[in-house]
């Protein structure tokens, strides 16, 4: 179910009124998509960061627009903290997305205890949905997962009506035997220097001038 | 052996200034956890090594390590009891340069525990302060 936002229209732009924006706790965002026209937008800052810890990707936005919105896109700053900026198009209920969903893990693979090494490949998946039925995540089961045995795109339990955007070879999770650190070599270490590049050819001219 | 690039366009680099925090390489993308500098700084060819064995060790054939950092920098210094003067110094060691934000090593393969506990002996080799950092979703 998607939760409702607050917004209102923005009417400045550049980036000294976005950080002047998030100092008073908004955040900037857009509205795109159904070839209509862009439309800038502020929502609260408190009520975006629950919605998107939530992970919901739908949101309700109310006030000055009245739509159902994807969100698209979230930057955050560095630390990850605090959400910068985010991108909402303009959806209707049926209507397929393309989204990445998170893949987890479950269940304990029986090839650890013969020694092997769970190794997860990727960590999320291009998913093409309905906008209303867009899963929170991916669960992969890995308690058949023997050693040498692997998990592809296309084992995975996808919800109805999704369909995956990437090949269905794709391994998801393999168990394979541990690989032993390489040894060290530091004693062969030689305080050697890379090869600069055009070097060659510069002695090679200034031997030609004399 | 320690980390250098292979091929450079030139031997010796100015110092530069480290300005602001990292805009890339801020996420943690290979592993579940990763190791993120707090402070900007020089991390050298060695102890990116270090820093590596370090974790290797405690972890042995359990998980993962990436690591997210490249010394392409070269470092020049001028022998001791030299007089000012006859020019740059010669290449010494190799480092990268780290912004404040950059994550520096991930792990994958192990359960939180074991992760933080190999990134805090791992931290300790470090010459800038850092922190422990998960995976996010969006």
């Amino acid at each position: 179910m998607a939760e409702q936002l607050n917004v209102e229209i923005r009417q400045t732009r550049g980036k000294r009124d976005c950080r002047r924006l998030r100092k008073v706790g908004s955040i900037p965002a857009v509205l795109y998509g159904h070839g209509q026209e862009n439309v800038c937008l502020s929502v609260p800052a408190e009520q975006l960061k629950g919605l998107v810890q939530h992970g919901s990707r739908l949101a309700d936005l109310t006030g000055a627009v009245n739509e159902s919105a994807f969100i698209r896109e979230v930057q955050w700053d560095t630390w990850g903290v605090d959400v910068l900026h985010v991108d909402f198009t303009r959806i209707s209920a049926h209507e397929k997305v393309e989204v990445r969903v998170p893949l987890e893990l479950r269940g304990e693979a029986p090839g650890v205890k013969q020694g092997g090494v769970v190794e997860q490949l990727i960590h999320d998946v291009e998913l093409s949905c309905p906008a209303s039925a867009i899963p929170e995540k991916i669960e992969v089961n890995i308690n058949h997962l023997r050693l040498g045995d692997s998990v592809a795109v296309a084992e995975l339990d996808l919800p109805n009506g999704a369909t995956v955007l990437v090949s269905p070879e794709v391994v998801v999770v393999h168990c394979t035997e541990p690989v032993e650190a390489p040894e060290e070599e530091a004693a062969e270490a030689v305080s050697g220097e890379p090869e600069v590049i055009g070097a060659k050819e510069e002695e090679e001219q200034k031997t030609e001038k004399k | 052996m320690a980390l250098m690039p292979k091929r450079v366009k030139h031997r010796k680099s100015q110092r530069g200034r480290i300005k602001g925090n990292a805009s890339r390489g801020n996420r943690v993308v290979f592993g579940d956890f990763g190791l993120q500098a707090v402070q900007g700084g020089w991390i050298g060819a060695a102890t990116i090594e270090a820093g590596r064995i370090a974790a290797q060790q405690y972890l042995r054939t359990e998980g993962r390590l990436y690591i997210r950092i490249f010394p392409h920098k070269s470092i020049t210094s001028i022998p001791l009891e030299t007089r000012m003067g006859k020019g740059k110094g010669e290449p010494d060691y190799w480092a990268a340069v780290v912004k404040p934000g950059t994550v520096l090593y991930e792990i994958s393969g192990t359960s939180e525990e074991v992760a933080r506990l190999c990134l805090t002996r791992l931290a300790h080799k470090m010459p800038v302060r850092v922190r422990f950092l998960r995976r996010r979703a969006m």
